[in-house]
């Protein structure tokens, strides 16, 4: 039997039913989790956001708009909570910055499988490469990696341009191979 | 020949593979537990159906009341529409006429009926009803009546002048037997009577 959509429990969860909610919050709260603090590299002030995202989800009427999923409505709201946190302690928007692409686009040398398998495994390394990439980049390749979101989906989350969201991220996956490559022993 | 596009998408799913396997972090407990207890606290009571919405309206006092006094009222109206005519306004002809009046149009097609007295109509009964035997000890009261109307009234007794007249017939004819018994059932009838005196002076006349 197919599991239900996320549309139909949180529909069931406005009707009165509370495990509707338990199951939505189980296939969400971590890549939630892990999104906002790869975003905001502050494990507390992650945790704010999520449980101000939650709370807001709980306490709303509204739901998912147009063909918005609940994946991506979950993603934006806990993105406009990040930022409006950002705003209200006066700190500058990382993810408003004008950034050239082509600027920090360097030439993909180590695309190859056999060059993937050698990739660090390490947490400290795999975090550090992520916060090593401008924060647009970063952002898009979070909303692919955690959120499982298509990159139209990014793109009407973040308000970019399909073409620009695409670039951003092939260049953050080209930073990314390229930092965390490892020698392979000859 | 492999698709550049095609190896390019591969490599990047591959990338994001690698991110999610060696990834970890997870929302504290308490977080869950927080969030949790928030969302099943402040869970929007359900709805209830239309019919569970009925049943509680009517475990309510107020509601109770309501429906016992409509419920009450309508058994009223029920047995009042339903009680048969009195039998006087049926006897009298101008009851009668009313009664055939008010029913002509429910009655137009059926047949004349046999009776002498019409059993009583009540306004709400069917026609079909009419045909069958008392269904209730209301419409069986209410038929007695009629049933008496319909006997035919006993024959009147004869004058004492008549009974007289009939015994000096019988002695004229040479019946003396049956003019003695008449004149005997005469002086019970009339026992202050000196009923031979009598009869001399009816048979000088």
């Amino acid at each position: 039997m197919d599991s239900p959509s996320d549309e139909a429990l949180l529909s069931r969860y406005r009707s009165g039913d509370g495990a509707a909610f338990e199951a939505l919050y189980a296939r969400h709260r971590q890549g939630l989790y892990r999104f906002l603090v790869s975003l905001s590299n502050k494990a507390e002030l992650a945790e704010e956001v999520f449980q101000d995202t939650w709370l807001s989800l709980i306490r709303s009427t509204s739901e998912p708009q147009g063909r918005a999923s609940f994946r991506t409505w979950l993603f934006q709201i806990a993105r406009n909570r990040l930022i409006d946190h950002w705003r209200k302690h006066g700190i500058h928007n990382p993810l408003h910055d004008s950034y050239d692409e082509q600027l920090h686009g360097q030439p993909d040398d180590s695309a190859g499988p056999e060059q993937l398998l050698s990739l660090s495994r390490d947490q400290a390394r795999l975090d550090s490469a992520l916060q090593n990439l401008p924060e647009d980049q970063r952002e898009v390749f979070l909303l692919r990696l955690h959120g499982e979101l298509e990159v139209p989906q990014i793109a009407a989350l973040t308000g970019a341009p399909l073409e620009t969201v695409k670039s951003r991220l092939r260049y953050a996956q080209q930073k990314l191979r390229r930092l965390l490559a490892e020698e392979v022993p000859a | 020949m492999t698709d550049p596009r095609h190896t390019q998408d591969s490599n990047d799913e591959l990338l994001i593979e690698h991110f999610r396997q060696h990834t970890s972090g997870e929302p504290p407990a308490s977080l869950d537990a927080f969030i949790l207890a928030t969302a099943r606290r402040e869970a929007p009571t359900p709805t209830p159906s239309l019919w569970q919405r009925w049943l509680q309206a009517c475990q309510r006092p107020r509601w109770q009341m309501a429906f016992a006094t409509v419920a009450g009222v309508a058994l009223m109206i029920g047995l009042v529409l339903r009680s048969p005519v009195p039998h006087e306004e049926l006897a009298s002809p101008a009851s009668m006429e009313f009664s055939a009046d008010r029913q002509a149009p429910a009655v137009a097609a059926a047949p004349p009926p046999a009776m002498p007295a019409p059993a009583p109509i009540t306004p709400i009964a069917p026609q079909g009803e009419l045909a069958r035997a008392p269904a209730s000890p209301v419409q069986s009261l209410a038929e007695k009546p009629a049933a008496k109307m319909s006997k035919p009234a006993p024959a009147a007794l004869p004058s004492l002048e008549q009974g007289l007249m009939e015994i000096l017939r019988l002695r004229e004819a040479g019946e003396s037997k049956a003019a003695d018994e008449k004149l005997l059932a005469l002086q019970k009838r009339f026992p202050e009577e000196d009923l031979p005196a009598r009869l001399e002076a009816l048979r000088k006349r």
